[in-house]
C-alpha cells in the first residue's frame, strides 16, 4: 500500500516535470490574450449583431491562418466573423505593413479605420 | 469576478439535489465526498440544461433561467431541511493503520497537483486550441443572450457547431449572470470537474469497498499526468470521463436514477457520451437487469434534450457515424487500418509513461498485492464490461473515421484515453480485496456492518 501511494506521488511529481517544462514552451502560443487588446477597437466600433467579413494577407489554411481567424472570432463574438468581403463590415488582420487602403478598394470596401498592428477596420462602399 | 460567483448556486443545487436522492452513510466524511463528487457535476448540468432550454424557448426573456434555478434551489432546501434522513448506516470500522498516512498523501498530492495546474491557468488563461475555437466561443455567444445566443449552434460557426452545449451553456450561464466573461469561470469549472472526479473516486469506492481502497483511488487518480495535463486545457474530455464515472459509481452504489441522469450528461457534453449510455444500458441489461427502468428513467429528461437539439437544431448535420457510411466497407475491409489502430492505442498506452513512470504501476502494485475479490467480481465486471465496450466503440469509430485516419488518431487518442482511465481505475479498485482483510485488522461486525448489507438494507420499498 505504502509503495502504491509513493508510486502515486510519483506520478504527481513526474506531472509537474512535465508540465512546468510544457508551459515555458508553451506560453499562449497563439496569443489569444494579446488579441483582445489588438481588436478592442474593433469591438467598440462593431455593434455585436454584426456578421463581419474577414481579409488578410496570411496564407489560407496555414496553422497561422487559422489560429488568427479563430482567435479574432473567439474576441469579437457574439459577432459574427465570416471569410468574405461582401458583409457591411470587414476586418483586415495583416500581418505585414502594406497600403491597406488599396488592398481594400480591391474589394470594394472603404477604409473605415486603422488601429494599427495590422488591424484594419472597412465598410462597404457606399455605405 | 462574478461570473464565478454564479457557479456557487449551480453547485448548490446540485448537491441539494443529489441529496434528495442520496442515504448518507457512515463515515459521514465518505459520503459527503460522494454527495460533492456527484452533486457539482449534477448541478452543472442541471443549471446548463436550463440555460440553455431559456435560451431557445424563450429568448426574449432575460435571465428566465436564473429565476427558475432561484425557485429549484428554495424547493430542494426546503426539501432537504424537512428529510428524515433514517439514522446513517455504518460501514465497519475500519482500523487501517495506514489511512492516516494515506489521507496525507492524498493532501500533498491534490495541494502539488492544483499549485501546479495554477501554473497552467496562468500562462494559457483561454485554455488550448479547442477551448477557445470551441467550447468558449459557444460560451461567449450563449452569454450574450436573445437571438444572438442562437449563433452557438449556427452553421456559419467554422467549428463543430453539432457539438452538445453542456460545458459551454454553464460557462455561457455564469458569464450571463454575472455580466463579464472572465477567464476565471472556465478555468473553475474544469478544475470543479476535476475535484468531482477524485471525490467520486475517493467516496464511491471508499464507501463500496473500504476507506483505504477509495482513498487508494484517489492516489491513483492524481497519479496519472496525463488526465491532470487535460484540466487546464478546458476541454469537454475531464467533464465527460467525471459523468462517466459518476455513472458507474452511482450504479454500483444502487443508484440508477441518479446514474442515469449522470450518463445522460455525459451525452451533452460530448457525443461520445451517448455511446456511454447506450453501453451503460446494455451492461446493466446484462448485470442488474432490476435497475435497468429506474436508469433509463433518470436518463430521459436530458436525453431529450440532447436528442432535440441534434433533430431540430441541427437537422441534416451528419455525425460521424453519418459521414462514414461513405466508403465504409472497404475501410471495414482494410487490415492496415487495424493494424494503424491497434499500434496507435499501444503507443498511447505506453505515453502515458512519463519519465520512468506509470500510472499503471501504481495500479499493478496493488492487484499484485492485494489481488480480486472473488466476491466482488460482478462489480469488476460490470465496470470492466462497461469500459472495454467502451473502448471497442473508440476503436470501431477510428477504423470507420471519414477523417484522414492518422489526423484523426492524432488529434484525439490522448484525449480518449483520458476519458477511459478513470472507468478503467473504478473497473480495478472496485474488483480489489480490502487491504483492511489483508492487514488482518479486526473489524467490528455491526448490524449494519457490510456494504452489501448497507445495499440490502437501502432497498425498502418508496424508498426511490
Amino acid at each position: 500500500m505504502v509503495l502504491a501511494a509513493v508510486m502515486s506521488l510519483w506520478g504527481v511529481f513526474e506531472y509537474s516535470r512535465f508540465e512546468s517544462v510544457y508551459q515555458q514552451q508553451f506560453r499562449d502560443p497563439y496569443k489569444v490574450s494579446a488579441q483582445f487588446s489588438r481588436l478592442a477597437g474593433v469591438r467598440d466600433a462593431v455593434p455585436e449583431n454584426a456578421i463581419i467579413g474577414y481579409v488578410t494577407d496570411l496564407p489560407r489554411g496555414t496553422i497561422t491562418d487559422n489560429a488568427t481567424f479563430d482567435g479574432a472570432q473567439y474576441v469579437l463574438a457574439p459577432r459574427m466573423l465570416q471569410r468574405t468581403t461582401s458583409s457591411d463590415w470587414v476586418l483586415g488582420d495583416f500581418a505585414k505593413p502594406d497600403d491597406f487602403a488599396s488592398i481594400g478598394r480591391k474589394y470594394g470596401l472603404r477604409m473605415e479605420r486603422d488601429f494599427g498592428e495590422g488591424v484594419v477596420l472597412f465598410r462597404k462602399e457606399g455605405r | 469576478m462574478s461570473g464565478l460567483l454564479w457557479i456557487l448556486p449551480a453547485l448548490a443545487l446540485g448537491c441539494l439535489f443529489v441529496h434528495h436522492w442520496l442515504s448518507l452513510l457512515r463515515p459521514r466524511w465518505l459520503s459527503i465526498l460522494l454527495l460533492f463528487g456527484a452533486g457539482t457535476p449534477a448541478g452543472i448540468g442541471i443549471t446548463s440544461c436550463l440555460f440553455y432550454l431559456s435560451v431557445v424557448a424563450a429568448p426574449r426573456i432575460q435571465n428566465l433561467s436564473m429565476w427558475i434555478e432561484m425557485a429549484l434551489l428554495g424547493g430542494l432546501a426546503y426539501a432537504a431541511f424537512r428529510k428524515r434522513q433514517p439514522p446513517a448506516a455504518h460501514l465497519p470500522a475500519l482500523r487501517f493503520p495506514l489511512n492516516a498516512l494515506l489521507i496525507g498523501s492524498l493532501l500533498i498530492a491534490a495541494v502539488a497537483v492544483t499549485t501546479i495546474i495554477s501554473g497552467a491557468w496562468e500562462a494559457n488563461p483561454h485554455g488550448n486550441w479547442d477551448a477557445w475555437t470551441l467550447w468558449n466561443l459557444r460560451a461567449r455567444f450563449l452569454a450574450a443572450g436573445g437571438e444572438l445566443a442562437q449563433r452557438a449552434w449556427s452553421p456559419m460557426l467554422a467549428s463543430h457547431p453539432e457539438y452538445p452545449l453542456l460545458v459551454s451553456a454553464f460557462v455561457g450561464r455564469c458569464w450571463a449572470y454575472g455580466q463579464d466573461a472572465s477567464t476565471a469561470v472556465p478555468i473553475a469549472t474544469s478544475y470543479l470537474y476535476l475535484l468531482s472526479l477524485l471525490a467520486l473516486m475517493i467516496g464511491g469506492i471508499g464507501l463500496l469497498r473500504s476507506q483505504s481502497l477509495g482513498l487508494l483511488a484517489g492516489l491513483a487518480l492524481l497519479g496519472t499526468p496525463t488526465l491532470l495535463h487535460e484540466v487546464p486545457a478546458q476541454y469537454a474530455d475531464v467533464p465527460i470521463t467525471c459523468y462517466f464515472a459518476g455513472a458507474i459509481v452511482l450504479m454500483l452504489l444502487d443508484y440508477p436514477l441518479l446514474a442515469g441522469l449522470c450518463a445522460s450528461m455525459a451525452a451533452w457534453t460530448k457525443d461520445e457520451g451517448l455511446l456511454f449510455l447506450v453501453l451503460l444500458c446494455a451492461a446493466a441489461t446484462a448485470f442488474r437487469r432490476r435497475d435497468v427502468p429506474r436508469l433509463i428513467m433518470g436518463a430521459l429528461p436530458v436525453t431529450f434534450i440532447f436528442l432535440g437539439f441534434k433533430a431540430l437544431l441541427h437537422a441534416g448535420t451528419p455525425s460521424i457515424l453519418g459521414n462514414s457510411v461513405l466508403g465504409l466497407v472497404p475501410k471495414l475491409e482494410d487490415p492496415s487500418r487495424y493494424g494503424q489502430v491497434i499500434g496507435a492505442f499501444g503507443s498511447e498506452f505506453v505515453g502515458m509513461a512519463s519519465g520512468w513512470y506509470h500510472p499503471l504501476l501504481p495500479v499493478l502494485v496493488l492487484a499484485i498485492v492485494l489481488r480480486f475479490d472473488r466476491e466482488r467480481h460482478r462489480d469488476l465486471l460490470f465496470c470492466a464490461t462497461v469500459a472495454g465496450s467502451l473502448m471497442l466503440a473508440y476503436f470501431a469509430t477510428y477504423i470507420i473515421t471519414p477523417y484522414d485516419l492518422t489526423w484523426h488518431l492524432q488529434s484525439s487518442l490522448d484525449r480518449i484515453f483520458v476519458q477511459l482511465w478513470p472507468c478503467l481505475l473504478l473497473a480495478v479498485f472496485a474488483g480489489l480485496r480490502r487491504p483492511e482483510a489483508l492487514a488482518r485488522v479486526a473489524i467490528q461486525p455491526t448490524a449494519e456492518a457490510t456494504p452489501d448489507k448497507i445495499r440490502k438494507k437501502k432497498k425498502t420499498p418508496g424508498r426511490r
